[in-house]
């Protein structure tokens, strides 16, 4: 949150989902549920490897390299994304003990996950870190699916990876065609079509 | 033979998206298209004669599941899809010929039409939450470039904002279904079945109550953001002004009552473990905002395609509030509803198409004498403004007066009223919230009537402006106009027997106890 660098941005993404294959593999293992290595193994890949190295690519061509003006200053955002992760905690309270899966408490952290995606959203202008706190929230999400119900139906995960993948290079075109239209992708100077 | 129908069904849009891209020749191109979508609607046919003869029925390992339900859905895809098919016909070819879009684009635009149908014909028959959450996404994804098609400035921002807003709404949806399975595995266990509706259904009751009341609320926002509820309805009157025609028409009369109908087969789970009374309310809460906000929003308008994106999101409000609501006037209304404004808006924007090839203006008031300038075109929009409107003798006027009846008697369903107070208080403020809702209604409806009805007017009047040609030839694109037309008319007098079967049957089954 705190990162105004854009590739450091995006190598903290790769380090997250880095992690996130480590607890879909932890889960995997100990479960016997061999569906969740594939999904680990998929994330790895897409995660890790690939939509980094887009994301590079894209801030390359796009010459931008920080993120000066931001709509939450650094310690406010902080603190914010605090509070966000209290509020997970408090809103998954009376529902946690019904799981009796070993991961269960991960609910939790899966929906701060989710609730600083999209916070990181809207909170910052530029359309490289708006898709970063995008991806963020798709992590969120696989980990709520892996840890606290060890894995949806294979069928769903692979469907759910397939989307990221697209929804990615989607956006990466995307910012590269604003590019052209805009010559800076600040989300900031989309504003044409106001009421 | 209705395996047979299900795979023509599946496999007609992929065959003929693959077939856009390797083919360059325009009529072949339009040939393709009207063949597949004619296959699909005969399959639908055949497959709506089934669910009525015999009931619902899973097919290919349990992954397809079919009710009245969602052949009613399909129904409404098939009959838009292959208007818009006839009337891309005359559209696209006017705009490559005028060189708004390059020939070699073309094949692209086919492709992703079809992508776009292929997932959402998949969305209404899985069986499984989780492949229709996949197949909704999908429909971002494919749609995203066919609203930045024109590549101009404003598209482009414009499909920014849609991909963005639509790729969160979605992932808290995605966050539902995970909530959802997360209850569903104490019960079921952990079987790739644990998110089919057909297993989730029969032990609604057991699942628990608190989880999936969260889960019910994220799917609500999630799916919510593409219906285009009001507050998450920012992205919606920027890409439908910025779509080309035939999209606004597929996105305006289709893609949102697909949204529509994940929400109710969620609440139809949920109604068995929590209550109607949990999810009508939010419904209908989300039905008024809507409904409220765009019919002041209608009034300040002076863009056409505005005007009716905000039309659409006024429909749906109504159309929310009739599912809120409930009982059987409430949902029936809300279908039919559905039905009525998928066909109008989708005949509104195609005219709005014609009128921006010949006036080159999305702005009111420099379009005025539409009537001499393009007769057909002006005969179009008066009877899609007017069936918008929900005047009789449209078949609007019918589902809105089912909808506000069921309000009036029933009232909001809310449990928040019910923690506050007595018994007493509890009918009083119950009655007093369900007239002054009632008025609320009646007031915004008149609000939006008078709002659409005089923008409309004031373009098909007066002197078309310097420089318009005036007259209209008979193209292809007009058929579909004047059959839209016939059954908004129609279906106000007479309901043909097989679609009001279908309704009463696809009510019973949302209201299903």
């Amino acid at each position: 949150m705190a990162q105004r660098r854009l590739s450091a941005c995006v190598d903290l993404f790769a380090l997250q989902s880095a992690f996130l294959v480590l607890t879909a593999a932890l889960v995997a293992f100990l479960t016997g549920n061999h569906h969740i290595y594939i999904a680990a193994a998929l994330t790895g890949v897409i995660k890790v490897v690939i939509i980094p190295r887009v994301l590079k690519k894209v801030i390359e061509r796009l010459n931008v390299k920080r993120e000066l003006v931001m709509n939450v200053n650094v310690p406010a955002g902080l603190l914010i994304c605090g509070a966000l992760v209290m509020l997970a905690f408090f809103i998954t309270q009376p529902i946690i003990p019904l799981g009796f899966l070993l991961t269960r408490d991960s609910l939790a952290i899966a929906l701060a996950i989710v609730l600083i995606g999209f916070f990181t959203m809207i909170a910052r202008q530029k359309a490289v870190t708006q898709l970063v706190g995008f991806l963020v929230m798709e992590n969120g999400l696989f980990l709520g699916a892996t840890a606290a119900t060890y894995g949806m139906p294979l069928i769903v995960e692979l469907g759910v990876f397939f989307d990221v993948l697209i929804a990615a290079l989607i956006a990466g075109i995307y910012t590269n065609r604003l590019q052209d239209a805009f010559d800076n992708v600040d989300t900031n100077h989309l504003t044409t079509l106001k009421e | 033979m209705t395996m047979i129908a299900i795979l023509v069904l599946l496999i007609a849009p992929l065959l003929a998206g693959g077939l856009s891209l390797i083919v360059h020749r325009s009529a072949l191109l339009h040939a393709i298209n009207l063949t597949s979508m004619s296959l699909l609607v005969g399959a639908e046919v055949m497959i709506t004669r089934t669910v009525l003869k015999d009931g619902p029925f899973t097919a290919l390992g349990q992954l397809v599941y079919l009710d009245a339900l969602s052949v009613f859905i399909l129904f409404i895809i098939g009959a838009v899809g292959l208007a818009c098919s006839f009337y891309m016909r005359s559209y696209m070819d006017d705009q490559v010929a005028r060189g708004v879009i390059a020939p070699t684009r073309l094949n692209l635009f086919f492709f992703l039409f079809h992508m776009f149908l292929l997932a959402m014909v998949i969305a209404t028959v899985a069986n499984s939450v989780g492949v229709q959450w996949v197949a909704i996404e999908a429909t971002t994804l494919a749609t995203t470039f066919l609203i930045a098609f024109w590549r101009r400035r404003e598209s482009l921002e414009a499909g920014w904002k849609y991909l963005i807003l639509c790729s969160v709404g979605i992932s808290l949806a995605l966050f539902g279904v995970v909530l959802t399975y997360y209850s569903s595995l104490h019960v079921l266990g952990d079987v790739s079945e644990a998110l089919n509706v057909t297993q989730l259904l029969p032990v609604a009751d057991q699942l628990n109550p608190h989880v999936l009341k969260l889960a019910f609320i994220f799917i609500l926002v999630g799916y919510g953001t593409k219906v285009g509820l009001v507050p998450m309805h920012s992205w919606l009157p920027e890409a439908y002004t910025e779509a080309p025609a035939p999209v606004a028409a597929m996105l305006a009369g289709v893609l949102e009552i697909v949204a529509v109908y994940a929400i109710l087969r969620m609440k139809m789970i949920v109604d068995h473990a929590v209550s109607p009374a949990f999810t009508g309310g939010l419904l209908a809460l989300l039905g008024f905002a809507s409904f409220v906000t765009a019919a002041f929003f209608i009034l300040i308008q002076h863009n056409y395609k505005r005007l009716f994106a905000y039309s659409s999101i006024e429909h749906m409000g109504i159309a929310m509030i009739g599912f809120g609501v409930g009982g059987p006037l409430g949902a029936f209304g809300g279908l039919f509803h559905l039905l009525n404004h998928a066909f109008a808006k989708s005949m509104a924007f195609f005219a709005a198409g014609n009128i921006h090839r010949r006036f080159h203006t999305v702005e009111i008031g420099q379009v005025q004498g539409l009537a001499l300038a393009q007769p057909w075109t002006a005969m179009a929009l008066m009877i899609a403004g007017l069936a918008l409107s929900a005047l009789p003798p449209f078949a609007s006027f019918a589902s809105e007066v089912q909808i506000v009846t069921a309000l009036a008697a029933q009232g909001v369903p809310g449990q928040w009223l019910s923690n506050s107070g007595g018994m007493v208080t509890v009918a009083f403020s119950n009655q007093f919230t369900s007239l002054s809702l009632t008025g609320l209604f009646l007031l915004c409806s008149v609000l939006a009537f008078s709002g659409l009805l005089y923008r409309i007017t004031s373009m098909v009047w007066g002197t078309p402006p310097e420089g318009i040609v005036r007259g209209e030839a008979w193209t292809l694109g007009h058929l579909p106009i004047i059959v839209l037309a016939a059954a908004l008319v129609g279906f106000g007098f007479f309901l043909p027997q097989p679609i009001r079967q279908l309704l009463e049957e696809a009510t019973r089954i949302i209201l299903v106890h």
